[in-house]
């Protein structure tokens, strides 16, 4: 009743300060004419300064415009000045409604408008995110898992700029050699689980005195000047030290015990946890994993290679003949080659790029990225070296171009048709276009991960806003299909009592009494052998209908409730006399009532909702991999080599969905207490 | 009072019939065919010698998986007879057969539950006895940085999800300060003997770690109920009536208003006790505790169907036990109750 009171008298009073403002606005008009007359005046008095005046006047004019719109955006917003207010004879004591009232309280309180700021931002954020960071919930790589924050994976040190000799690279670290026989590594090169550092060089390892070195996914070798071969890093597989093992082809000994020839070494290449050096002469060392590289052995035989490539899963040697052998490997078919002489070759992860003597580039192998997609040369140019990242290829022309191709996802394929360039590095994920005095160009491709990646090789930023975007719609339209129903039953039972209320309470205590965390479990593992299965949205939908179906006894009784109390009023009494509906007054007059407790019950649960949907998720029974939340991304996280060596993997998503659902909690408790009558009169 | 209770029992009893007829009707649903699967195994050993489809049909009725719904609801009840006339049902004490273990449901269950229990009670002693003290010196302190203090840490506690929590607490106290162990239930390779006061010993500090982490995710919920039923107990007129009377302060909190606070946190206590049995699935899978949330967590995953219909029936027995339980403790807390009934 005291909000219709009040209502009304602002209704009456409104109309008053609306005239006064009006008659305000006219005589600033007024000032502002005489004004502009005056300064015409002056203007013809001195025709000298035509010009300066003329800008002078429209300069006061824009400023008295700006003036008087920022005073009407003012008053719009935050109503009449106070100028005005103490001017005004017909001051009444200042009436606010109900939802202003709750608005400025809530707006005191400092702690729940901080939440609300950072609630705000993090919707941004993960509503707005994901239109400008691209996933790709598919795609692996499993040269890219448990890479920790960082930024410096592009970033060629400064002194190995101007005088690059080779890149190479198979994962997130990279090592290049100088002309000057210094060796940099750069990149994220820990191996956390094995604790081991590898920018932490071998004993007895000089990087001054650096003739060749390579990368591998999980280690490094190098040869120096004086012909020692050094290896470090992971030695699980036989990646150095010549020890024999199941599925390894170990080092020879000859490498491990004895020195090399440098002046006779063509090139070094690392793989997927092997190595290749090719000697000038033809002939070949190699070793390493024979699991991951089957046909490594095959390849070793040879005796007139010219060049090697190692891929992630087969490794090809290019022979001085100008033939590509792939040993007994299936990957590729090399038909398209018959008659015609290679010169150079490169493999991405499952693709195989050869130049022919004509200029032409061949490819082989699975194409998931366009791989197959090899830009046309124009004015009979000819491609003369290619090179092959884990997902693209670049290649360089006769000319001096420079054309990229395959995946583009970190913008790897960014310096097509770059022009004098020599020479190509295409490592990893990055490319990078030297020219012929072997300094670098320019690079592009990835430069890091700001919240690292997990163990599938996955950017963890792109999964936590993706992930976030789920996460907050299941919560919302979980809590909305809960309220819903919650109001109906609500509405219904307490104004209609009797035995509507009845059956609708014990339908309601059957519902509580389901607990919660095991019937949700049970019913999506249903879900899941059904056909509704198939379909993703779908099946998040059925979630979204399962959190809401099972949670909203607690704000139905309340309601009820709230009900009970009001539809004895008069004002339901009045309605009832004035022959309205039963369910227009259960629904249009009583219900506005109980918004309060509608709005708390809101917030609260959205956060539950969150929560819930996370907990399903991490347990592996609400949204499936590779469709990341914030709940399932925690998932790998509940083993201590995880905690312990990958922080990132669990804290970051952790801190988004603690600190959401913390923020949503201190909104719903402020406005609790503001609406709570009796916490108010206390205060 | 008794016609109250009866009246109560009678209640739940029927609530019970309805949402095990609910769920069974869901696990009707499930896949996986027990009698599907043993016929195809026969038949499979049997070289050709059995018939697949008469098999079937004989392991159906063996099963007890012929005919309708209600009538397999009610065979598995115990109530209405298996083709060969015997009653093999939930009031004979028989829970069905687990596939993936090859034992009676009952015995699959046996051991898991008892740690289930204890983990819960230990855990629900723990909670009260913080969240009890802690509330009523929030709401005798209302408005103290202290309280203000302790309110901030109870919404952060019942904001972050037992995932979060226990990933927390095991990077801190297991990983860095190396004060309890990771995971399991023994140390592997003492060879302690079952039933010896060092095997239980071991298997109480395996316990720590997952009973502090439920303690303190219910802390959180709890002592915010018991600070809002206190205040509003505080501020009862029969509060300032004593007061003004003299009465001391410390008879004044625990008596008078603590007894008036304790309506509302009966049923919370109840509830909370009924939610830490679903909770425990997180913090058992989590720790490897052989629990039966970890027992519910592995037969949803094996499709182990009569295990999950017989845990999932013991998690609702559970929570309208509670509700049961909840009815009665008001009936003797609240003198209104017993009148108007």
């Amino acid at each position: 009743m005291s909000n219709n009171k009040q209502t009304t008298k602002k209704e009456q009073y409104a109309p008053e300060t609306e005239q006064l403002m009006l008659e305000v606005e006219n005589t600033e008009k007024v000032t502002e004419k005489s004004d502009l007359q005056t300064e015409s005046n002056q203007k013809t008095a001195q025709p000298t300064n035509k010009f300066t005046a003329f800008f002078v006047t429209v300069g006061h004019g824009v400023l008295k415009a700006l003036k008087t719109v920022w005073r009407w955006i003012k008053r719009t917003f935050w109503g009449a000045s106070k100028e005005l207010v103490n001017d005004d004879v017909f001051a009444v004591e200042k009436l606010e409604s109900p939802s202003k009232m709750t608005l400025k309280a809530f707006f005191r309180k400092k702690l729940a408008v901080a939440a609300l700021v950072v609630l705000i931002a993090m919707f941004l954020f993960v509503f707005v995110g994901p239109m400008f960071i691209s996933i790709d919930l598919n795609a692996t790589d499993t040269t890219q898992k448990n890479v920790a924050p960082n930024y410096s994976m592009r970033s060629v040190p400064r002194r190995l700029k101007n005088n690059i000799r080779s890149i190479s690279s198979f994962g997130s670290f990279t090592v290049g050699v100088s002309n000057d026989n210094e060796m940099f590594i750069w990149g994220d090169a820990k191996l956390r689980v094995a604790q081991i550092n590898l920018k932490e060089l071998p004993e007895g390892f000089d990087s001054n005195k650096v003739a060749f070195a390579a990368a591998g996914v999980d280690h490094i070798i190098a040869i120096t000047t004086d012909g020692k071969v050094f290896g470090w890093g992971s030695n699980n597989s036989g990646q150095y030290g010549g020890e024999e093992n199941l599925g390894v082809l170990p080092e020879p000994k000859e490498l491990v015990e004895g020195t090399i020839d440098v002046s006779n070494v063509s090139e070094l290449v690392c793989g997927n946890q092997t190595t290749a050096i090719v000697m000038k002469d033809g002939s070949v060392y190699a070793w390493g994993n024979l699991n991951t590289t089957r046909n490594l052995s095959e390849i070793a035989q040879l005796t007139n290679v010219e060049k090697i490539v190692l891929g992630n899963s087969a490794a090809i040697a290019l022979l001085k003949d100008g033939t590509v052998n792939i040993g007994s490997n299936q990957q590729f078919t090399l038909t398209a080659l018959e008659g015609k002489k290679a010169i150079d070759i490169a493999a991405s992860n499952y693709a195989l790029g050869v130049v022919t003597s004509d200029g032409q580039v061949y490819m082989s192998g699975i194409f998931e990225n366009n791989e197959d997609k090899v830009p046309v040369l124009e004015n009979g140019d000819k491609y003369v070296k290619i090179s092959a990242g884990t997902k693209h290829f670049a290649a360089v022309t006769e000319n001096g171009v420079l054309h990229c191709w395959g995946s583009n996802f970190y913008k790897q394929t960014q310096l097509d048709s770059t022009t004098n360039i020599s020479d190509v590095y295409a490592v990893s994920l990055q490319t990078y276009a030297i020219n012929d005095e072997a300094q670098l160009v320019k690079s592009c491709g990835l430069k890091g991960y700001l919240m690292g990646t997990d163990n599938m090789g996955r950017d963890m930023f792109a999964r936590i806003v993706h992930g976030g975007t789920m996460t907050m719609t299941i919560g919302a339209v979980a809590v909305i299909i809960s309220t819903i129903i919650a109001i109906i039953v609500g509405c219904v039972a307490g104004y209609f009592g009797g035995w509507v209320d009845m059956l609708l309470m014990r339908i309601s205590e059957i519902f509580s009494a389901i607990p919660f965390l095991p019937f949700a479990m049970m019913l999506s593992m249903v879900i899941r052998s059904t056909p509704l299965n198939d379909n993703e949205t779908m099946r998040i939908f059925i979630i979204m209908c399962i959190l809401g179906v099972l949670s909203w006894t607690g704000l139905a009784h309340m309601i009820r409730g709230q009900v009970l109390a009001e539809r004895e009023k008069e004002f339901v009494v009045a309605a009832k006399a004035m022959g309205v509906k039963e369910r227009r007054i259960a629904f249009k007059h009583i219900l506005p009532n109980v918004i309060s407790v509608i709005l708390v019950s809101l917030t609260l649960d959205f956060a539950g909702c969150m929560l819930t949907e996370s907990s399903l998720s991490y347990l592996g029974f609400g949204v499936q991999q590779p469709q990341p939340t914030w709940g399932n991304m925690l998932n790998g996280s509940n083993n201590s080599i995880v905690i312990q060596n990958y922080w990132w993997q669990w804290l970051f998503p952790s801190i988004f969905l603690g600190i959401s659902t913390i923020c949503v909690n201190i909104i719903g408790d402020t406005l609790r207490d503001i609406f709570d009558p009796k916490s108010n009169s206390e205060r | 009072m008794a016609k109250y209770i009866v009246k109560r029992i009678f209640y739940i009893l029927l609530v019970m019939l309805i949402l095990s007829f609910m769920i069974y009707s869901i696990y009707s649903l499930m896949p996986g065919d027990i009698a599907a699967q043993t016929a195809t195994e026969e038949v499979k050993n049997s070289h050709g010698t059995l018939k697949y489809e008469d098999r079937y049909a004989y392991w159906q009725k063996y099963y007890g998986l012929d005919g309708t719904l209600v009538e397999q609801y009610l065979r598995w009840l115990g109530v209405y007879p298996f083709s060969d006339g015997a009653y093999r049902g939930l009031l004979e004490g028989e829970l069905g057969k687990s596939t993936y273990y090859n034992k009676p449901v009952s015995e699959v269950i046996k051991a898991p539950m008892k740690n289930t229990v204890l983990l819960n009670i230990f855990a629900t002693i723990l909670g009260l006895g913080i969240t009890i003290p802690l509330g009523i010196f929030c709401a005798v302190k209302k408005g103290s940085k202290r309280d203000i203090g302790i309110q901030v840490g109870t919404i952060i506690g019942y904001s972050l999800p037992t995932f979060i929590i226990a990933i927390l607490f095991l990077w801190l106290f297991s990983i860095e300060l190396r004060i309890f162990p990771v995971s399991g239930m023994i140390t592997p390779g003492k060879n302690l003997e079952p039933g010896t006061w060092a095997y239980f010993w071991d298997e109480m500090y395996h316990f720590c770690l997952p009973l502090i982490i439920m303690t303190f995710c219910s802390l959180g919920g709890m002592t915010r109920y018991v600070r809002a039923s206190m205040i509003e107990a505080l501020s009862m007129d029969c509060i300032r009536t004593a007061r003004a009377k003299g009465v001391k302060e410390k008879v004044v909190i625990y008596s008078h208003a603590w007894r008036n606070a304790l309506i509302p946190i009966v049923t919370l206590v109840v509830g909370w006790f009924l939610g830490i049995f679903s909770g425990s699935i997180m913090v058992e899978n989590l720790f490897a505790i052989n629990g039966i949330g970890r027992v519910y967590y592995q037969a949803l995953t094996n499709r182990d169907n009569d295990v999950i219909l017989a845990l999932q029936m013991f998690y609702i027995v559970i929570g309208l036990l509670g509700n049961l339980l909840i009815d009665i403790l008001y009936g003797f807390i609240d003198p209104r109750i017993r009148v108007n009934k």
